[in-house]
């Protein structure tokens, strides 16, 4: 491909100075520094009140997760024994026989009816 | 010989541990650069600067290709690297992580650009272009190069020290800058041409 080469011959002293001007820096103590600087950065990124919330969001969640499970078991019981209560306040009642408690309501009705049908007599 | 179970799981423990926590080393010495990111990814500090070392210095000029003094770019590869810190979590590890990373460096240099065109808009109405500040700056040529280098189009200057100085391809250009390949081989022709054009004179006097 044409792009292989910058310039012709000739021009080779443009892409020396280019190369000058754009050489980076020597020395291993300048990558290293430069490496501490982005590291404290970082570093400081670690300190932000956002990271410190991101790195409690996983126990949070298990805690919520955890009382909301509680919750729910503390419900289940307190529910199952409300039943329990009704079903042993019911037991416990005096008995009362169905027949004789509904029978007379609907021998009254039944007679309204007849006399209703008969005329009021 | 008996061994107890438990205690040589018990001695065992921290080099499992350390095992998992630090990359594995390639053959030539080089760190594994996907188990460093994904140690990283999962919080280690060393790992990340691991992968700083192994990129800062592609990073830089990657970041100098793009802004206009050595200052800038030590800023835009700063940047660069916090952002790519921030974003490591939504990084995929099976996917190049240099071509990722010299993307963010190309947009915080870009960004930085953008942010020294509206200072200097602001604070110097009537300066065209800041020179480069070189101390090996010495000759004409060099001299002269510097001041066209300030006439070309920001992205064409990019394209061309991003290629000829660099070693990037097209493609990769276009990947960093978010242009398609075939600008960025059109813009480097353009860069090329004006730059012959504005050194025509001081060539020949050489």
């Amino acid at each position: 491909m044409t792009d292989l080469r910058l310039y012709s011959n000739e021009d080779d002293d443009v892409v020396r100075g280019l190369r000058a001007l754009y050489a980076a820096p020597e020395g291993d103590s300048y990558w290293n520094e430069l490496e501490s600087r982005i590291m404290a950065r970082v570093a400081g990124v670690e300190l932000g009140w956002w990271s410190e919330l991101d790195r409690w969001m996983r126990p949070a969640m298990a805690a919520a997760a955890v009382l909301l499970l509680a919750a729910g078991v503390a419900m289940f019981r307190a529910h199952e024994a409300e039943t329990e209560m009704a079903y042993d306040s019911m037991l416990s009642s005096p008995t009362v026989p169905v027949a004789t408690a509904i029978r007379p309501a609907l021998q009254d009705d039944r007679e309204a009816i007849i006399r209703f049908l008969f005329g009021h007599k | 010989m008996t061994v107890d179970t438990g205690t040589a799981l018990m001695t065992a423990a921290p080099a499992i541990e350390l095992w998992y926590r630090m990359p594995s080393i390639s053959d030539g010495g080089k760190p594994d650069e996907r188990a460093l990111v994904i140690a990283a990814q999962r919080g280690s500090s060393e790992a990340f600067a691991a992968l700083v070392r192994l990129h800062q210095r592609r990073a830089y000029a990657v970041c100098r290709g793009i802004v206009v003094t050595h200052e800038d770019a030590e800023d835009a590869v700063q940047e660069g690297f916090l952002h790519a810190y921030r974003a490591l979590d939504r990084f995929l590890p099976d996917q190049p992580f240099g071509a990722w990373l010299y993307r963010i460096m190309a947009n915080a240099s870009l960004d930085l650009v953008r942010r020294r065109k509206v200072r200097d808009a602001d604070e110097l109405p009537e300066t065209v272009a800041l020179p480069f500040r070189d101390p090996g700056e010495s000759d004409e040529l060099r001299r002269r190069l510097s001041q066209s280098l300030t006439k070309l189009t920001d992205r064409q200057r990019a394209v061309i020290v991003l290629h000829d100085v660099e070693g990037f391809t097209h493609g990769e250009i276009g990947g960093m800058l978010g242009i398609p390949e075939g600008t960025a081989r059109s813009d480097l022709h353009h860069a090329r041409a004006a730059l012959r054009r504005m050194l025509k004179d001081v060539r020949s006097d050489l």
